[in-house]
């Protein structure tokens, strides 16, 4: 739509003026690492932080959200959709990309109005990652390096000043009646192509192949002894999954207070790499082997995601990586089938099967 | 439900601290005490009922003198609930399971060995049938909340099946280990909202183990963070010492 350039001595003042109007969250430091937290003061704010420990995905799809409360004696409910006027600060290009596809999950077939409530009251205002988060990141691999189209502002650190991209009105909102921002000039313009030609070396590729080649390894890994070897060292702990950006998995819950007259119904972050994630009626247990459920997890994030909304399922970010006790890592896992399959393990597997 | 259940405290041997647990709930819920009645309470009363229907056995069975108890207590009570580690996984006294009992008497109770009576301590549900587990050292005052609402319901009380971990993370902490510390999160059962964690200390394994644990990645883990084999058998058997012997002897 339109690009703005705005000093870096400007954004306190930016964020006081968003605070009057939104509830602001972004990147704060806590501990030696980054959450997304509510921004009390402006000098909270730590844009050019590595990654945070959750993705931010935690404003759409909180990890704990009441969906109703009844009234257990007049058996009536209320849904309870609850939003606030948000502008989420800082949101690296991955995750993203990442809220683009739970975009698409949540408003496909039975859509989730919880969800697209919290995503139609959010305005999105991310940032171009310059250099590598950390180690175990793999962005450039997956495509997820730059901002994908439906951002709302789009943030580049230029030195002292940041450019502005305005991608929807929602993101121009967050402008208007500010005044100190001013057009590019042709200077801003020359730092702009600079900063993003200077960016890309930074980053190297982690996978071996090309990824529009993953769903096909993964549909012939499906007999790899790999996953054997997966489910010896796993915990089972669910780590992975609770701070993966695209997982989206909940279980739900109804309680009622102790004089058994009201109560609430909630729904809490789930994950498919523990025990009992895939136990049905009668006790039976579709993966009950950690092997079974580190393969769904990386046929989630390569193959399935796909398959069924057009959008690869892992958006390169490494957290898992980088949360796992046991070092499983997407990179390592897809590259090892990778190798084994150059090697015609793969196929011998497949066949024997 | 229209009369009051009434329910009944046991203690064996423990340090009554989930007991401790339960009167502090009151502060928070002192509504309970319209929901039940209690018949008997060491902890908070003197009179002592004998018409219970729900009972909470605090305290593991650590000496023969302790199974016609339990079983009187498990014929009057038409629902037996389990109340913190001691109860539910023979608690920190299991920890001198691993040794010969005679050495143990000796080290403790010195020429006087043979005054006391012992053995090792177990669960109760090694002596009697327990319907439900309030797990913990000690119990969560929410959960026990929680557990009597689902009685009261007709319920068995619902503990989370999953790993500390899930919680923990929930809770956005930052993860023990990269703070140099050891943490048994992985293998243990969630539902005190990581509490260890959260304040920056490591999960002792006090809630008992998931299903199907992961032992060896565990001991893996806590390897490559500088624990020596010795270190990694006393953090496993503060609380688990039971649950792993069972699980060794299975194989
Ligand atoms: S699978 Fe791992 S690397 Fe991929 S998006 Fe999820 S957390 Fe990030
Ligand atoms: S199935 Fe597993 S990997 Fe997929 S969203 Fe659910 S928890 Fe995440
Ligand atoms: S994985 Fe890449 S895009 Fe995501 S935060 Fe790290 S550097 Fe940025
Ligand atoms: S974080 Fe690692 S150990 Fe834990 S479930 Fe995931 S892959 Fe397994
Ligand atoms: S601190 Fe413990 S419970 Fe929390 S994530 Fe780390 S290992 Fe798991």
């Amino acid at each position: 739509m339109s690009f703005k350039i705005m000093p870096k001595a400007a954004l306190p003042d930016w964020v006081t003026w968003l605070k009057n109007r939104y509830r602001v969250v972004g990147p704060t430091a806590r501990q030696g690492q980054y959450v997304f937290a509510e921004i009390a003061s402006p000098d909270e704010l730590v844009l050019d932080y590595p990654t945070s420990v959750l993705p931010p995905k935690k404003y759409l799809l909180p990890q704990r959200e009441t969906l109703f409360t009844f009234d257990a004696q007049s058996m009536q409910m209320k849904a309870n959709i609850e939003w606030e006027p948000t502008v989420i600060l800082g949101v690296h290009t991955c995750d993203m990309h990442a809220i683009r596809l739970l975009d698409k999950v949540h408003a496909t077939g039975y859509t989730d109005q919880h969800y697209q409530a919290h995503r139609q009251h959010t305005t999105l205002v991310s940032i171009e990652c310059l250099s590598p988060c950390m180690e175990q990141s793999f962005c450039k691999s997956m495509g997820t390096l730059t901002v994908p189209e439906d951002y709302d502002l789009h943030l580049t650190d230029l030195g002292d000043s940041y450019g502005v991209d305005v991608g929807s009105e929602k993101g121009e909102a967050l402008l208007q009646g500010f005044t100190a921002i001013w057009d590019p000039t042709s200077e801003d313009y020359q730092r702009i192509n600079k900063v993003m030609a200077e960016k890309w070396p930074r980053f190297s590729y982690r996978l071996n192949f090309d990824v529009t080649e993953l769903p096909d390894l993964l549909a012939l890994s499906n007999n790899s002894s790999l996953w054997n070897e997966l489910g010896d060292i796993c915990l089972g702990c669910g780590q992975c999954t609770k701070v993966c950006p695209t997982c989206y998995c909940f279980d739900v819950r109804d309680e009622v207070d102790l004089s058994l007259t009201k109560g609430q119904r909630t729904r809490t972050w789930d994950s498919c790499q523990i025990d009992r994630f895939a136990t049905v009626a009668g006790g039976h247990n579709f993966r009950s082997t950690r092997a079974l459920r580190n393969r769904h997890r990386f046929m989630r994030k390569g193959k399935y995601h796909l398959e069924a909304y057009g959008l690869i399922g892992c958006v390169g970010c490494g957290r898992c990586a980088a949360a796992c006790l046991v070092h499983i890592t997407p990179v390592d896992t897809f590259n090892e089938l990778y190798r084994r399959h150059k090697k015609g393990e793969i196929l011998e597997e497949a066949k024997q099967a | 439900m229209s009369a009051k259940p009434k329910v009944a405290f046991f203690e064996f041997t423990s340090c009554e601290g989930c007991q401790l647990t339960v009167v502090d709930s009151l502060q928070d819920h002192p509504e309970l005490l319209d929901t039940v009645e209690i018949v008997q309470f060491r902890e908070a009363m003197s009179e002592k009922g004998e018409d219970y229907a729900i009972a909470f056995i605090e305290g593991s069975c650590s000496r023969p003198s302790d199974e016609p108890k339990l079983q009187a207590i498990r014929q009057q009570a038409a629902i037996v609930v389990a109340l913190g580690a001691c109860a539910h996984l023979g608690g920190v006294n299991a920890i001198r399971n691993r040794m010969p009992l005679q050495e143990v008497r000796e080290y403790v109770y010195g020429d006087r060995a043979e005054w006391f009576e012992t053995y090792e301590p177990r669960p109760i549900k090694d002596v009697i049938k327990v319907d439900a587990v309030i797990p913990g050292c000690p119990i969560d005052r929410r959960e026990f909340i929680k557990a009597v609402t689902h009685l009261l319901q007709g319920r068995m009380p619902f503990i989370p099946d999953q790993p500390l971990c899930m919680e923990c993370k929930l809770k956005e902490n930052i993860c023990v280990y990269t703070r140099g510390k050891v943490c048994l999160g992985p293998i243990t059962l969630a539902g005190c909202d990581a509490i260890c964690p959260t304040y920056g200390d490591g999960c002792e394994g006090c809630r008992g183990l998931i299903a199907n644990p992961n032992i060896e990645a565990m001991r893996q883990v806590m390897h490559e963070h500088g624990l020596t084999d010795e270190a990694i058998d006393a953090k496993l058997s503060m609380f688990l010492t039971n649950q792993i012997m069972a699980l060794e002897e299975a194989g």
